[in-house]
């Protein structure tokens, strides 16, 4: 697409017109009301009809005047990142806090092209016994340290 | 004087050693992570927040506020030793602070920025303590349309506050009202955008929110950049500034200190906004204004003295009118809370023990972070020396830990990574975070104040004109939309936020 001049501007408007999109396709089934009764369906519908003009002003714009390109990802610490989170939420029920912390630690340390093995594994172990300690022991949230139970 | 038996009573409260120790350790964390770059006060405080609900109500209010205006301090001195901000209210500090360092002037520096702030401090703490009373009680006679009015006037003010777009600052603001609509409809009890999720139905829990967006979002853009090795300046020097320095910083922290007090009260602006404009305004007042960029002790004063006044008055609308102006107050907002307090007018009198003990505190933490900051330089450099690859891991499993522990839920940890894929890609579009959680926050009140208007006055919206302090607080929003539309304005804006 060389005719857009403001990738970030145009993506963006592509992102608030599809998210109002969505918003006034869903919000069409909520009673809208009268302005004296306002309805459930009301103040949604008004600001997605908003977030799409909105969109789609961004979009005309980006067209028309030129801005700054969109930097390149390196895709490697994003991955990383949301993977770790993912994993430990997926973790933390099954196997408990310190294992789920140490597994979550190593993989997000993956993130940066500067991990080490030795250092990561020993952060891994330090953050367990951390969270351990200042979490169940000092301010008493009820998790389990280890599932299978100690 | 009601004034000083008040604070009388604040003293009290908050002086009791477990507060008084609540209140060093807020200051030490505000500190740590002012000092770390790429960690803010927002993803903290946000990490905290679950913690605070084992805590005394007063004690997780001076630990939150501690940290806020303890990010003041700290954010200041990466930035003058490594050229860095340690916090984006310390971005302006850069310029100037790091040529001092570089001239050998380091200490002085850090020792101005630290004794303006504790200046600024104090006096942002007796504004919030003289007029937070009086502006509760005006502030009693509003009703649903005063309300709105004002939020609207918060969320336009943020708007021009913002940096970059002024179209994107309206849709993000736009999109986080909507977001902030999900869940249960209080009044007709519709369950709206939650795609039949239970989780959903009482609303999106605003911790992830904050943590995605503020926290994650930081984290990856950062990883994206290869900074390599940070270049520390050698040696700090003396901390004691010379005659010359003192006589110069004076005017300059004074005039921070006003900025700062004023921009502090209105919605969108708090910290990050007041030292941008104090630095402009001192590159444009001062005597020595030639110097700047090589180094000029007023770059340094005047910033850094108004960022910690914002902080402390950006308290204001949310201890007297309970409408959060920035998202860490939305955060302190969201504290209250969780400890069943309603942020609004009737604090003061329903509360004054919480009320005066946190103002009182604020006054007890400035001067534990001058201690905390100045003697203690050294801790905090050795602590600059702590690789990125080590420090983000601990990041994220503090905000992993503590977002599960708000609801024992794995559904807000993947709601979190959402938010996170999601402020990343703000970022990457350059759309601001601040508009989105300020929008988030205030989506339900809005609503809630909109539709009690209405029926208060059959359906008519001139309700918002006809009544005068709300058509006082709607003339004050279109003067700001002019600002706007203004070209001379909007050239000092771009420039403001040029820098």
């Amino acid at each position: 697409m060389s005719r857009v001049k403001h990738p970030q501007d145009f993506w963006a408007g592509i992102l608030f017109l599809i998210v109002g999109g969505i918003a006034a396709w869903m919000g069409r089934v909520y009673a809208f009301g009268a302005a004296t009764r306002m309805g459930p369906g009301y103040l949604p519908t008004v600001l997605a009809w908003m977030l799409i003009a909105l969109g789609a002003f961004l979009i005309i714009r980006a067209l028309l005047e030129s801005g700054p390109g969109i930097q390149a990802s390196l895709w490697r610490p994003q991955i990383f990142i949301v993977a770790a989170i993912v994993v430990f939420g997926l973790l933390i029920e099954r196997v408990g806090l310190a294992p789920s912390v140490i597994v979550a630690t190593i993989v997000a340390s993956m993130a940066s092209t500067e991990m080490r093995w030795v250092e990561t594994i020993s952060l891994a172990v330090g953050l367990a016994v951390l969270c351990a300690v200042l979490f169940v022991k000092l301010l008493g949230q009820p998790l389990a340290i280890f599932a299978w139970g100690f | 004087m009601e004034i000083l038996q008040n604070l009388g009573t604040g003293f009290a409260a908050a002086a009791t050693p477990i507060n008084l120790l609540f209140c060093l350790f807020g200051c030490l964390i505000g500190t740590l992570i002012g000092v770390l770059p790429g960690i803010g006060p927002i993803a903290t405080i946000a990490m905290l927040l679950p913690v605070t609900f084992s805590l005394s109500p007063l004690g997780a209010l001076i630990m939150l506020a501690g940290i806020y205006y303890g990010a003041q301090y700290g954010g200041s001195t990466t930035a003058i030793l490594v050229n860095l901000p340690g916090e984006s209210s310390s971005v302006v500090t850069c310029i100037e602070g790091y040529r001092m360092a570089q001239k050998g002037r380091a200490g002085a520096a850090l020792a101005v920025a630290a004794i303006g702030s504790l200046f600024a401090g104090c006096v942002g703490t007796l504004l919030i303590a003289a007029f937070a009373p009086i502006l509760a009680k005006f502030a009693e006679q509003f009703r649903s349309p005063e309300y709105f009015s004002l939020m609207l006037f918060g969320l336009i003010a943020a708007v021009v506050l913002a940096h970059g777009s002024v179209i994107k600052a309206i849709a993000m603001i736009v999109l986080g009202l909507l977001v902030g609509l999900i869940g249960t409809d209080t009044q007709s009890g519709v369950a709206r955008f939650t795609f039949g999720v239970p989780e959903l139905y009482d609303g999106v829990d605003f911790v992830p929110v904050a943590m995605g967006l503020f926290g994650f979002a930081e984290i990856m853009s950062n990883l994206d950049r290869h900074d390599g090795m940070r270049k520390m300046t050698a040696t700090i020097g003396s901390l004691w500034p010379t005659r010359e320095e003192t006589r110069r910083a004076i005017p300059a922290a004074l005039r921070g200190t006003a900025i700062g007090s004023f921009l502090g009260i209105l919605p969108g602006g708090g910290a990050v906004l007041s030292s941008f404009a104090a630095y402009t305004l001192e590159k444009k007042v001062s005597r020595y204004r030639h110097e700047f960029g090589t180094g000029a002790i007023e770059g340094v004063a005047g910033p850094e003295s108004a960022n910690n006044a914002g902080a402390q008055t950006s308290f204001i609308p949310l201890l007297t009118l309970g409408i959060p102006s920035t998202p860490v107050m939305a955060l302190m907002m969201g504290a209250m809370t969780i400890q069943g307090i309603a942020p609004g007018t009737a604090i003061i009198s329903d509360r004054p023990g919480l009320f005066w003990g946190m103002i009182a505190s604020m006054w007890i933490g400035n001067l534990m972070l001058v201690i905390i900051n100045l003697p203690l330089i050294g801790v905090w450099v050795a602590l600059l020396k702590v690789p990125y690859r080590m420090l983000f891991p601990c990041i994220l499993i503090f905000c992993c830990v503590g977002a599960y522990s708000i609801a024992n839920s794995t559904f807000l940890i993947m709601m979190m990574a959402g938010f996170a894929v999601l402020g990343y890609v703000f970022t990457k579009l350059s759309c601001e975070g601040a508009p989105f959680l300020l929008g988030f926050v205030l989506g339900p009140l809005m609503e809630e104040n909109l539709r009690r208007s209405m029926v208060l006055s059959f359906g008519d919206p001139l309700i918002f004109v006809q009544r005068p302090i709300s058509l006082g607080i709607l003339v004050l929003a279109l003067g700001l939309v002019a600002l706007i539309v203004l070209p001379q304005f909007r050239q000092t804006r771009e420039e403001a936020f040029q820098e």
